[in-house]
């Protein structure tokens, strides 16, 4: 493929897009049809590309189970067995009906609640082991863990209203200050890689080039 | 050289986790089964988004986006749940739900299980409806905030849009008065702040899992969001809408595990001190 279409083709389709919704935002507003209907175009290829993500995993553990890949193949069985019985269920029974609603809360559902559950067991263990006050750093940590964690239990909270003034102040000064200063931060990291992406500076999103590539116009 | 022989110290300050797990586990069943009743006070956030929905005037059309995953359903559904008891039960008020999570209308329908609207009257279609998952996130918001019909036709079913009674005369995000999101994500939280309460100043009320709420503060503290809650919050809101739920259920076994980790956290210390004033560490 030749550079140009490599290259500077999807360049200067970004940066056209990115420059309509600029100006539609900014200057004319009367572009909005343009601009919904770009998003549009967008929601589709999302929708899409979900569809695509679920034949490259077919392909992906098709290769692994023909291959017997060893220690993967049996889980890439089970994911393709899974991935079948879903498919087919929310193909022709549609995706809102009793079986597939039966099918996600009885498996996917239970699982990643459970999953997502656990995390309180690890942070148990966590928290005891990290929340000790070995110098003065972690003994303020400490300090601030004990009043959330008091603050959070609702009785403890209700017996000691100067846990609940406590911890405001900490939500309302240091944390929003530290949590602001991040995400200024970010916004302008965003903006320059965004200016960046729009002038052709920042090419990630074309996947691999080669040095030659990048540099080459 | 024999291995010194451990003591009390050691083993305080290095209890098994296999110890602390089981702990944990009866901390949590034992106030399931013979629920205490401990006290749960209202803190500030919920009562400013319960005012917020109760100010709402007869005819408001209220957006949601059941944007969470079913990781997030035990801790997010209690407070979704409760929160359409407060609508439905202040009469003439319309929601319109939609998906930002792929998840989302499973988990609709899950909700709309345990709250029954027909007890309020309400009749899918008319009083409430799901448009369904919208695929891109910001983008999906954008693109509703815009129009919702050149967005998607159909609800999460598949029936035209149009068939509904509860659409007319609804379509972009001016004709809402009010936006509330339900998220396991950053990017939906965030995101709503960006596509609809900078660009069309509507109301928002944004409920997330307890941890992301750092990250949200910021914005409620600039008034981009009226209240940030947590789904651990949910029994408040239960309490003061008067429909007992899982949330208050819950709040017995969040106190009594909170104080769990509090005496692990006194208990390491005060091994770690005793070891330390013992000799036993430098």
């Amino acid at each position: 493929m030749s550079i140009v279409m490599k290259k500077n083709v999807p360049i200067l389709i970004v940066a056209l897009t990115a420059l309509l919704f600029l100006l539609e935002f900014f200057v004319f507003p009367e572009l909005k049809d343009v601009i919904t209907m770009l998003q549009n175009w967008g929601i589709i290829l999302t929708a899409f590309t979900l569809g695509f993500g679920a034949v490259n995993m077919f392909m992906y553990h098709g290769k692994q189970v023909s291959r017997r890949t060893k220690n993967q193949w049996p889980f890439s069985l089970w994911l393709l067995i899974v991935l079948v019985i879903f498919t087919v269920t929310g193909v022709f029974m549609g995706a809102t009906s009793t079986q597939y609603s039966w099918l996600y809360n009885s498996s996917y559902f239970a699982l990643s609640a459970t999953v997502y559950s656990s995390l309180g067991f690890y942070m148990t263990s966590g928290i005891y082991r990290a929340l000790r006050a070995k110098n003065a750093e972690s003994a303020l940590l400490l300090v601030v863990g004990i009043i959330v964690l008091a603050r959070n239990a609702p009785a403890l909270a209700a017996s000691m209203p100067i846990l609940i003034q406590l911890d405001s102040w900490l939500s309302a000064v240091p944390t929003t200050s530290a949590q602001r200063g991040i995400m200024i931060g970010a916004a302008l990291g965003a903006l320059a890689l965004g200016i960046k992406t729009m002038i052709g500076k920042e090419t990630g999103f074309l996947g691999r080039l080669t040095e030659g590539e990048k540099g080459g116009s | 050289m024999a291995a010194q022989p451990k003591t009390i110290w050691d083993r305080l300050e290095d209890i098994p986790r296999e110890i602390l797990y089981g702990l944990l586990l009866i901390t949590i069943i034992l106030p399931m089964i013979y629920p205490i009743g401990f006290p749960v006070p209202i803190s500030a956030e919920v009562q400013r988004w319960y005012n917020t929905i109760d100010a709402l005037p007869a005819g408001s059309v209220v957006m949601i986006d059941f944007g969470y995953s079913g990781g997030g359903e035990p801790e997010l559904a209690p407070m979704a749940v409760a929160v359409y008891h407060h609508l439905f039960k202040k009469g003439d008020i319309k929601v319109v739900t939609m998906s930002t999570s792929i998840e989302g209308p499973l988990l609709w329908e899950k909700a709309m299980l345990e709250l029954n609207p027909a007890q309020y009257g309400k009749q899918y279609g008319v009083d409430y409806i799901h448009i369904g998952y919208i695929a891109n996130v910001e983008a999906a918001m954008a693109a509703v905030g815009k129009s919702i019909s050149a967005t998607t036709t159909t609800d999460y079913k598949g029936t035209p849009l149009s068939q509904y009674s509860i659409m007319e005369g609804v379509d972009n995000a001016a004709d809402f008065a009010l936006l509330i999101c339900y998220t396991t994500g950053g990017d939906q939280s965030e995101g709503w702040v960006r596509q609809w309460y900078t660009t069309y100043q509507t109301p928002y009320l944004s409920c997330v899992l307890a941890m992301m709420v750092p990250t949200m503060l910021p914005y409620q503290k600039a008034g981009q969001i009226v209240s940030v809650t947590s789904g651990a919050q949910a029994g408040q809101m239960e309490l003061l809408v008067e429909v007992p739920g899982r949330g208050i259920k819950s709040a017995d076994v969040i106190t009594m595990t909170h104080l769990l980790c509090i005496a692990f956290v006194v208990v390491g210390n005060i091994a770690y001190f005793g070891k330390k004033f013992s000799g036993g560490k430098k």
